[in-house]
């Protein structure tokens, strides 16, 4: 045995270093001491910039009440030929922490950009050639006589819609509302926060099964209260509650 | 038992050793 250690010291010499080396190396990192933080990170310290943006992120409409979904089977026909490009979000965008959601909004901020400049572009055309098409007509009116009959109801027309905007509130005040929202409680012939702050739970179930993917959403985001806070014209309240107007 | 298998021993018993020796050292350094 004395002989083997003779012979062979290098390695057991070795085998005794490495044994402290590591003893220490696991004992220097095993007890560490968390060591005391002198650096105290502030949501302040890249500037005041991204705070505020999260701020108004929290303070504005839920970016889903943004998107202007077709509602299956009420107005799926019209929204199509109005609004041709449209973005849906994920599938998944609930359950994505928001992130799917982000990204179908600025998708679709793109495409409505896109599309109000091409629609700015168009107007413009049009504007140029109306004095032609309008000075024939001007000819006509006086040759035809019963022009002023067709003329006539044309001025009654926009009449009735200064009234019913007179009677009906905005709905998308209520966070969660959206314009697609908007138009399908229109349909249903609810125009005022007073109907909905009179919505009872069988009026939510029943206004569930209408909202397709959006069920539960008046719920959640208690539109019955917001309705009852804004129809009241309680400000005050409702910000206290629900954030700012 | 082989003279390979009773160096391997010594060898890993001579580490076990040192492992002790470097814990009280660390120890004792507190």
């Amino acid at each position: 045995m004395l002989q083997m250690i003779e012979a062979n010291w290098l390695i057991f010499v070795a085998a005794l270093v490495i044994g402290i080396v590591v003893a220490f190396w696991i004992f220097a990192h095993g007890s560490k001491k968390p060591g005391e933080r002198t650096h105290r990170p502030d949501v302040l310290d890249e500037g005041a910039a991204p705070a505020q943006r999260n701020q108004a992120l929290i303070d504005s409409a839920s970016p889903a009440s943004q998107y202007d979904l077709p509602v299956p089977g009420v107005d799926e026909a019209d929204t199509r030929e109005k609004q041709p490009a449209h973005i849906d979000p994920p599938a998944a965008a609930g359950t994505m922490a928001g992130i799917g959601e982000v990204i179908a909004v600025a998708a679709q901020e793109e495409a409505d950009e896109a599309r109000s400049h091409k629609a700015d572009e168009e107007a413009a055309k049009a504007q140029e050639p109306t004095p032609e098409a309008e000075a024939p007509k001007a000819e006509d009116a006086p040759a035809a006589a019963p022009a002023p009959e067709e003329s006539a109801p044309a001025p009654e027309e926009p009449a009735p819609a200064p009234a019913t905007e007179a009677q009906s509130d905005d709905l998308r005040k209520i966070k969660g509302l959206g314009p697609k929202m908007q138009k399908l409680l229109v349909s249903l012939g609810v125009t005022t926060y007073a109907q909905i702050a009179a919505w009872s739970e069988a009026d939510l179930d029943e206004l569930d099964g209408k909202l397709g993917a959006f069920a539960g959403r008046p719920r959640r985001d208690k539109w019955v209260e917001q309705a009852r806070f804004l129809a009241e014209g309680n400000t005050a309240s409702y910000e206290a509650e629900f954030g700012k107007l | 038992m082989p003279l390979w298998l009773e160096l391997a021993v010594s060898v890993l018993l001579t580490y076990g050793l040192g492992l002790g020796i470097g814990w009280l050292i660390w120890k004792r350094k507190g």
